[in-house]
């Protein structure tokens, strides 16, 4: 948008100026246009006054030797401004034409006052004087035609000079007018499409929120561009972030209900399974039994235990039991429950000897508050989770570190087991989803719920060389109060 | 800010015009100068050549000569035509540029006196008469000019009266009117140059001056003229002024002509002039014509002109 609006006013800009400069060109050339032809009018005057003044003085002339005849100094200033007219058609800038024949006037003005002089100056008989005289009148008759000659010549060009010089002048005046009239025009279809390039986005946008106020929150907007597709780019994402959050919510509720009925429920089954463990304890006991009812009063048994050991961690699950936060060291509490899952892990699989360990333990990581039980169970079930990945043995890496950046701790741990099939990896932090042929699926779940009530994340991805990674991120908790506010 | 900034501005310019308008309601406003009625100089111009072009040359000349004195100069043609002393008062002139016959004869009826005469770029300030033919003419003595056209330039001139009267009556001609065919005044020097050329003459007579400035025009003029005789030398035309001119204003004058040279816009004027500078001149210059005027006997007081057919 913020483009369109600079390319708008650009071309709003350049469209003003080009009808600026091109008003003031045309002015100029019009006013220069009338300016020549003002200058045309005024040659055009000075050659009448030129001609005017050769006829005075060849009126002088005819006057002479009669009582009304001019004195010689009137004659001689008559044909001074004569000869000075003759001059300034010179100043004028003339085409080579006009100038040769400018020159020729000149040339014959000059012959015309060399007889004129002689006129005024001789002293001699009646004849002479007459042939003089009538010489310098027939001379003058002379220039007079020539300057007759000139302005009709003149006259015809100035006619169809001023004739052109109207013509486009009425030319420049009509199109002056059209584009004046035309401007507002222009402004308003700009105006108008550059509010509708600035309403329509808005007014789809508007409803848009007010759909998704509505509850439509898979409505999602299209066909947006720049500033307001990147808006609409951000309200789809919102919508869709808030049609998961309120997906997450509802079974959020689900299973707070679940969990509440669960936990009753749970409470009421094993109290029974007790009883019928402890009965089945008691008949093995007390009656003579073959080996086969034996074994099966066994199997009994195990299965009552399982149930229990499913409830409880149902009901673990659940009903979460709050955090109990002390100082912790993150990286002792991982090297006891190492040491623990090996101990734990050979009483059960003699490939644990097969494991090698290699732990890279940060130096200097700051303490954190924390419920060492609760991430120990997290801590245990990653790593009885790796050995498991390893049945024939392998390497299990475990690294802490710190990212003072985030201010968390970053624990890593890594198995070069098989690894987790890809659909499962966006779900295996979901309850009772397992891979295990004997798990509950609740695991990695509740590590989840517990990481997650510490105020960390924990990822899951298959490491590119093989195995299963996975990633907690703690942040650092240094008083209480920040325990508090998570 | 702005606001209040253009409020005091508009007080400032408030106060401004009030204190202006009523200081021009308290205060006298004063009289414009009235302009100081310029002495004017009527001077007049003797013909030489066509007049309408020696005003031309003349006008620099006058025009510098107003702005050093701060007197306003008014040039006007002076014929020859009929009595030139009597064209004079009739044209109420201030002064002339007087030829030098001209000059004696005013000096000796009106009691102008002389300043300054150019020095032309070879160092003379005098001219000399000529008398000459067309070179097919075939005329080459006096004897040769009986019946024949001359053309003089005018009675009051040294080099167009004087010197071919002294010419020819050295020559033995004692009535020209009767020698000749005919005898007319061309009126300027120039005028009896192309009166021959044109065949209007067979014998013309001119100052050496305009003949050679007229040659240096016009190849006709040494191509097809022949030069039969010349004159002494006598001063070229001066500026002379009439009697009761003051004599502050005469030194003025004189002083502006004769340091024009020293001054790079005199020395511009001179230049288109055609002159070098302006010198002194004085009664003494003009001896040689005295000489002739004694020769012919001609009593200058009494100098009468004939009238005009």
């Amino acid at each position: 948008m913020k483009k369109r609006i600079l390319i708008g006013l650009g071309i709003g800009s350049l469209l003003f100026m080009l009808l600026g400069a091109y008003i003031i060109v045309t002015v100029e050339r019009a006013t220069s246009r009338l300016d020549q032809l003002v200058q045309l009018h005024q040659v055009e005057i000075l050659r009448e006054h030129l001609l005017l003044q050769i006829k005075r003085v060849q009126t002088d002339l005819a006057w002479r030797g009669t009582r009304y005849a001019s004195g010689v100094d009137t004659i001689v200033s008559h044909g001074i401004q004569m000869g000075r007219m003759v001059e300034r058609c010179f100043q004028c800038h003339h085409s080579p034409q006009v100038t040769e024949d400018l020159v020729g006037l000149k040339s014959q003005t000059d012959q015309y006052e060399d007889f004129l002089s002689h006129v005024l100056t001789l002293e001699a008989n009646r004849p002479r004087r007459e042939a003089e005289q009538d010489e310098a009148v027939r001379r003058g008759q002379e220039l007079i035609a020539k300057v007759n000659g000139i302005i009709a010549l003149t006259s015809r060009n100035l006619e169809s000079n001023t004739r052109e010089v109207f013509r486009q002048i009425a030319i420049t005046k009509t199109m002056l007018f059209i584009l004046i009239a035309m401007a507002p025009l222009i402004l308003m279809t700009l105006g108008f499409l550059f509010i509708r390039a600035l309403t329509n986005p808005l007014n789809i946008l508007l409803a848009a929120v007010r759909r998704l106020k509505g509850g439509s929150l898979n409505h999602r907007i299209d066909g947006l561009k720049d500033e307001f597709g990147e808006l609409a780019t951000s309200f789809n994402e919102m919508a869709g972030s808030l049609q998961e959050q309120m997906q997450k919510m509802q079974r959020t509720e689900q299973m707070v209900v679940v969990g509440e009925l669960a936990a009753g429920f749970g409470h009421e089954v094993r109290n029974p399974l007790a009883g019928i463990r402890a009965a089945v304890n008691l008949l093995s006991e007390e009656l003579v039994l073959n080996k086969e009812d034996r074994d099966l009063f066994a199997q009994i048994v195990e299965q009552v235990g399982k149930l229990d050991a499913l409830m409880k961690g149902f009901l673990n699950f659940a009903k979460p039991p709050k955090p109990k936060w002390e100082r912790v060291s993150i990286n002792g509490l991982i090297e006891m429950t190492i040491d623990f899952s090996l101990v734990s892990h050979r009483a059960s699989s003699p490939a644990s000897d097969r494991i090698d360990i290699q732990k890279s333990m940060g130096e200097g990581l700051p303490q954190t508050m924390a419920d060492p039980v609760q991430l120990q169970q997290v801590f245990l079930n990653l790593l009885l989770n790796a050995y498991d990945a390893m049945p024939q043995g392998g390497v299990l890496a475990v690294r802490t570190r710190y990212d003072a950046y985030k201010d968390s701790l970053c624990i890593d741990i890594k198995d070069t087991g098989t690894g987790i099939e890809p659909e499962m990896l966006e779900r295996i932090f979901v309850p009772f989803v397992t891979t295990k042929s004997k798990g509950t699926g609740l695991g990695l779940a509740i590590c989840k719920q517990i990481i997650e009530q510490h105020g960390g994340s924990i990822e899951a991805d298959n490491d590119p060389a093989g195995g299963a990674l996975f990633c907690i991120v703690l942040p650092v908790k240094r008083e209480k109060e920040e325990v508090q506010t998570t | 800010m702005l606001r209040r900034r253009n409020t005091k501005k508009f007080w400032v310019a408030l106060f401004l015009c009030l204190a202006f308008v009523s200081g021009c309601d308290t205060l006298e406003a004063p009289a414009p100068p009235k302009p100081l009625r310029k002495e004017t100089l009527n001077i007049g111009l003797l013909p030489e050549h066509n007049i309408f072009k020696q005003i031309r040359r003349y006008e620099p000349v006058t025009d510098y000569l107003a702005k050093k004195t701060g007197v306003h100069i008014r040039l006007r043609v002076l014929t020859y035509r009929g009595n030139v002393i009597e064209n004079f008062q009739f044209l109420k002139l201030d002064g002339a540029f007087f030829g030098s016959f001209s000059y004696l004869l005013a000096h000796a009826k009106l009691g102008v006196t002389v300043l300054a005469r150019p020095e032309y770029p070879d160092g003379t300030s005098s001219y000399h008469g000529l008398i000459f033919v067309r070179k097919d003419s075939g005329i080459r003595t006096v004897r040769q000019m009986r019946g024949k056209r001359l053309a003089l330039v005018a009675r009051a001139t040294t080099a167009g009266y004087l010197f071919p009267s002294i010419f020819l009556k050295r020559a033995g001609v004692r009535n020209p009117a009767a020698f000749f065919r005919e005898i007319y005044n061309a009126g300027t020097h120039e005028g009896t140059v192309d009166d021959i050329l044109d065949r209007k003459a067979d014998v013309g007579v001119s100052k050496n001056t305009v003949y050679e400035r007229f040659a240096a025009e016009n190849p006709r003029v040494n191509r097809e003229l022949l030069i039969l005789g010349k004159s002494a030398d006598v001063p070229e035309n001066a500026l002379a002024l009439r009697r009761g001119i003051k004599e502050s204003l005469k030194v003025r004058l004189l002083n502006a002509l004769i340091t024009m040279h020293e001054d790079s816009e005199g020395a511009k004027v001179l230049k288109a002039f055609g002159a070098r500078r302006f010198i002194v001149t004085t009664d003494a210059d003009y001896g040689p014509v005295a000489t002739y005027t004694r020769e012919l006997g001609i009593d200058l007081t009494g100098f009468n002109f004939p009238a005009e057919e």
